[in-house]
């Protein structure tokens, strides 16, 4: 069985970046669960940034299991709202949800044109698509976007 | 230094408040508002709320004045303790008195913290304190007689001088039997001191720290600052906050104060900037 997940590159997740309350507890609750049920070998698929925040998951989680495991660093749109980073743009919602649909069905399906504009950071779910475009099964851990970024965790099986 | 004042232990990195209350009718800043014991008993209530972790109870104003003996002084005091320590048991609570007969009977009330803001003008005081497994503060006063202001008083080096005092006082007090980690230093800005040594004090700071005493600093709305601004005492806060961010950014551990959200805000911020505290929540650009 193959085992994939999928984790937002949120830097608030790395602990050089810990305040005394943890604004993405939530998302970090559900990320290391997910990361933990991959095998103890695990490739990750995301650029230098998410390349940290992988590490950073991977180091913090208990793994067993030879199954072939890949972490996949990345996220929609950065402008869900005024005050997300890139400020809102009205078109960020339809392409979370397209994206995000695509995601469930384990199809990954990305305007790579539009997710440039809307600063969504998809070059390792490009990248994943490429090498699988069935990925089995979705299970949704999260799905929000509680800072004006789209954020899921979602692992599948096959 | 890891600090244990009475039954309360705190973090090595801990900051803390310790907030004023006068059962005074003639203190400076407050001008007897808080006289009545119902009226001290609601600042109580007020400053433990607004996060301060000690409160400073004191029957005397420092400045010259009627003279209050030392009956007087525990009928202000001792019951007062005794209802603060029965209605709020996780606070500090200290007593801001020379007298070593004072100082025994408020911790047999409850009191955790002996401040000594008269330099140990009472050699008996930390044998209270020992006595009681209470802490004290160990203040800087050039040798002056407790209630009278300095006049034409000078140092060689006036931060010397107080570490020296200081450091002699906190081995003093432990060798009488005060716990190590019970014992702090102050060096008393304006206690013996004109304007220029206080504020040479508070430039210098860092000196203090190094000795490895857990500093206090009682800069609240002081005549250093008055006279810095040249402000009278209702506006004085601003200067206030700015010498103590200059103490917490050379390492003060407490903070004598009047406004404790102020203060605990500008001690947090500094400690924040030094690296010692964590941002209480950051998300910006860290999407």
């Amino acid at each position: 069985m193959t085992r994939v997940v999928l984790v937002p590159g949120a830097l608030a997740l790395l602990p050089e970046y810990a305040g005394i309350e943890d604004p993405v507890a939530e998302l970090r609750s559900a990320a290391l669960g997910a990361v933990g049920r991959l095998g103890r070998e695990v490739t990750v698929l995301a650029g230098a940034q998410g390349a940290r925040v992988a590490a950073y998951l991977l180091d913090a989680t208990d793994r067993a299991g030879a199954e072939p495991s890949y972490l996949v660093v990345g996220n929609g749109s950065a402008k869900r709202t005024e005050k997300a980073p890139g400020h809102f743009d009205e078109r960020a919602e339809g392409f979370d949800a397209a994206l995000g649909a695509s995601l469930r069905a384990g199809r990954p399906a990305v305007d790579v044109a539009l997710a440039r504009e809307l600063w969504a950071d998809v070059d390792a779910i490009v990248e994943l698509a490429d090498l699988d475009d069935d990925l089995g099964e979705a299970q949704v851990d999260y799905d929000d976007a509680p800072y004006g970024v789209q954020y899921w965790v979602i692992g599948w099986a096959r | 230094m890891t600090l244990r004042l009475g039954r309360h232990p705190f973090a090595d990195d801990a900051t803390l408040m310790m907030a004023i209350v006068n059962r005074t009718p003639d203190s400076f800043f407050d001008r007897g508002a808080t006289w009545e014991e119902d009226k001290a008993f609601d600042r109580v209530t007020q400053v433990v709320a607004e996060g301060a972790e000690i409160v400073d109870i004191g029957g005397i104003k420092a400045a010259p004045g009627a003279e209050i003996g030392e009956e007087e002084e525990r009928a202000r005091v001792v019951d007062f303790v005794a209802r603060v320590r029965e209605s709020f048991p996780s606070v500090v609570i200290s007593v801001d008195t020379w007298r070593a007969s004072v100082g025994d009977a408020v911790c047999a009330a409850g009191a955790d913290l002996l401040n000594d803001a008269w330099g140990g003008a009472d050699p008996e005081l930390v044998d209270v304190a020992a006595a009681y497994g209470a802490a004290i503060v160990c203040t800087h006063t050039g040798g002056v007689t407790p209630r009278t202001r300095p006049y034409r008083i000078e140092y060689d080096d006036v931060v010397r001088a107080a570490i020296d005092d200081t450091v002699a006082y906190a081995e003093r007090a432990v060798a009488a039997g005060v716990a190590r980690e019970s014992v702090v230093i102050d060096p008393a800005h304006d206690f013996g001191k004109n304007t220029f040594h206080s504020l040479e004090l508070t430039r210098r700071l860092g000196e203090m720290v190094d000795t490895g005493w857990p500093v206090l600093v009682s800069l609240s709305n002081k005549d250093f600052v008055g006279e810095s601004l040249d402000l009278p005492v209702g506006e004085r806060l601003t200067g206030t906050l700015a010498a103590t961010a200059v103490c917490a950014l050379a390492g003060a551990r407490v903070y004598r104060v009047h406004q404790v959200v102020e203060t605990r805000q500008t001690v947090d911020m500094v400690e924040t900037i030094a690296g010692r505290r964590l941002p209480q929540r950051a998300i910006r650009g860290l999407q």
